[in-house]
């Protein structure tokens, strides 16, 4: 396959396959045929079946088809200009359409740029489904200004028109929605219609976004029983069996040895020392005892000081935590979700 | 600081309850001697013990009274009866000693056929819980400025003491206690100048104890 034929597989392949998403739901026998004869590269019938057609009662969506016929043809023919000019009928009867850079031919696309460049529109308006507490987030709205336009933005609802913002603006703009009135509250729930109009010089144009607004109530925090990463240590402990009880009885044992022998008068002579074996004896087999058994548990603590520390830090966010519940239940959780626009369901 | 704190607080609660009150009977050991190593009794009778304490406050006193019998080969000929107070108000320095003072006062019936003896305790005192509930105890006091039924002075003077107490259920005590004393007296009885008169008792006693 030559390049020259390679070329022109790709020009067919752009150039028929954004008519395959439309071709089934043109009626107009005129634009059929038209869509036909672009489809067989018989350009110079196109231009005259689509003028003709166009000249027919047509639906909004045939009339934009026909004209991005004539654009394609034109782009194809390299009559840029007369391709500008049908694409800017296109977009201005379907502000919405968007061609695919991918599947369409550069000179087309280009023509369509410059052709959406050299209107007003207000695109690809979008307001995000979003949930937060009032006065404490807000509404993400989104749109494309075409041309540099004084743009102001509402909320328009039964209960009233909410000015959103006005500015000058040009090409892709963000906006926010706190949807708080002027004293604060949130704005009443209800169905809202987000409207953008922009205005230069004498052209003018709005589009707009319904979107549903409800209110609910702010989700309060459960208490805390125990904190993350953080546990209840034992307050109690067994302490390691050791021979100290029996070690302690001798040493106290002996020093009334040590001293009874030491002090006793040589005049007088050595005692029996009956007293200091019962007693002593008495000491030595409680110490032995206290040894070979098992030591009681004892309050550890180091871990009671940690207990308590951790059941104070607990008590401590459970009242901020409580605190806070007082104010979340004062509060109100928006909800906002956007609506299908009305006949968004056809094809554009 | 805290910790250490809370550690040391922990620590003397274990060694000495904030309250309590112990008083019980015990049976008593006793063996006696005065002036020569002749003179020589032994014996058994009966005393009690009580005991307060009050946070690092403690106050122990014991009354026993014992037949002392001449003992074996000994040139004493007529036994007596020895009644004996004594009394320690302690002041806890650290979890495990004392401070205390206090008064002993040993009476002998008939009076003279031993001497009666009074002073004023000083000294200190080494206590430590070996096991839960068993606590052992040792005692070194001067007794200084001692009084005798028959005159005479006493330069140096020693009490020492080892004493148990064991819980043996519930607030029931068993106690177990031994005082070695030794008093250096001196006594002028003529012209024969001053001579040495020493005593040299040492008692046992053991009893049960009650607790609140």
């Amino acid at each position: 396959m030559t390049s020259l034929r390679r070329l022109v597989v790709a020009l067919l392949a752009g150039f028929v396959a954004p008519a395959t998403a439309l071709a089934q739901t043109v009626q107009n026998p005129t634009l059929r045929r038209a869509q036909q004869a672009y489809d067989n590269l018989e350009y110079r019938q196109v231009l005259t079946l689509a003028q003709a057609a166009l000249r027919e009662r047509l639906t909004g969506p045939e009339r934009a088809r026909a004209y991005e016929l004539l654009g394609f043809t034109y782009g194809a023919m390299d009559s840029i200009l007369k391709a500008v000019d049908a694409f800017k009928q296109v977009v201005l009867i379907d502000p919405e359409r968007q061609l695919d850079p991918n599947r369409v031919s550069p000179k087309a696309y280009s023509a369509f740029d410059v052709a959406l460049r050299q209107v007003l529109l207000v695109r690809q308006l979008r307001v995000d489904s979003t949930s937060f507490v009032g006065g404490q987030g807000a509404v993400p709205i989104r749109f494309t200004v075409t041309q540099p336009a004084r743009v102001v933005t509402r909320a328009v609802g039964s209960e009233g028109s909410f000015l959103i913002d006005s500015s000058a603006w040009n090409g892709q703009v963000n906006l926010t929605w706190p949807a708080r009135l002027a004293n604060g509250d949130p704005v009443p729930a209800g169905s809202y219609t987000v409207v953008v109009d922009a205005r230069l010089g004498q052209n003018t144009f709005a589009a707009s976004q319904p979107v549903r607004l409800s209110h609910g109530r702010v989700d309060t925090l459960a208490h805390l029983t125990s904190l993350p990463g953080y546990e209840y240590l034992p307050e109690t402990e067994v302490p390691p069996q050791s021979w100290r009880p029996l070690g302690l009885a001798f040493l106290y044992t002996g020093g009334a040895v040590v001293g009874t022998v030491g002090l006793e008068s040589s005049s007088l002579g050595s005692g029996s020392k009956r007293e200091l074996a019962v007693v002593g004896g008495a000491a030595l087999v409680t110490g032995l005892v206290m040894t070979l058994r098992k030591p009681a548990p004892r309050p550890a603590a180091a871990n009671i000081l940690y207990n308590r520390l951790l059941r104070d830090q607990i008590a401590r966010r459970n009242q901020e935590i409580a605190k806070e519940n007082v104010a979340r239940r004062q509060q109100v959780q928006l909800t906002v979700v956007p609506l299908p626009k009305p006949g968004a369901a056809g094809v554009r | 600081m805290r910790p250490a704190a809370a550690a040391v607080l922990f620590v003397l609660g274990q060694a000495a309850p904030a309250q309590e009150i112990t008083i019980g009977p015990q049976a008593v050991l006793a063996s006696y001697r005065e002036v020569v190593s002749g003179l020589r009794y032994a014996g058994f009778g009966f005393g009690g013990a009580m005991s307060v304490r009050f946070h690092k406050l403690s106050v122990d006193g014991v009354v026993t009274r014992v037949k002392l019998d001449t003992a074996d080969g000994s040139a004493a000929t007529q036994s007596f009866t020895a009644t004996q107070f004594d009394v320690w108000v302690g002041y806890d320095v650290a979890p495990y000693a004392s401070l205390e003072v206090g008064i002993i006062r040993r009476t002998a019936d008939p009076e003279l056929d031993a001497q009666s003896v009074g002073a004023v305790r000083l000294g200190a005192r080494s206590f430590y819980e070996i096991g839960p509930g068993a606590t052992i105890l040792f005692r070194a006091n001067y007794l200084a400025a001692p009084k005798f039924s028959g005159g005479g002075r006493a330069p140096f003077s020693l009490d020492l003491g080892l004493g148990l107490d064991v819980r043996l259920a519930g607030r029931l005590r068993g106690t177990a206690a031994y005082a070695f004393q030794r008093i250096n007296r001196k006594t002028s009885p003529g012209s024969t100048g001053e001579i040495d008169a020493p005593i040299q008792e040492t008692v046992g006693r053991v009893g049960l104890a009650l607790a609140f």
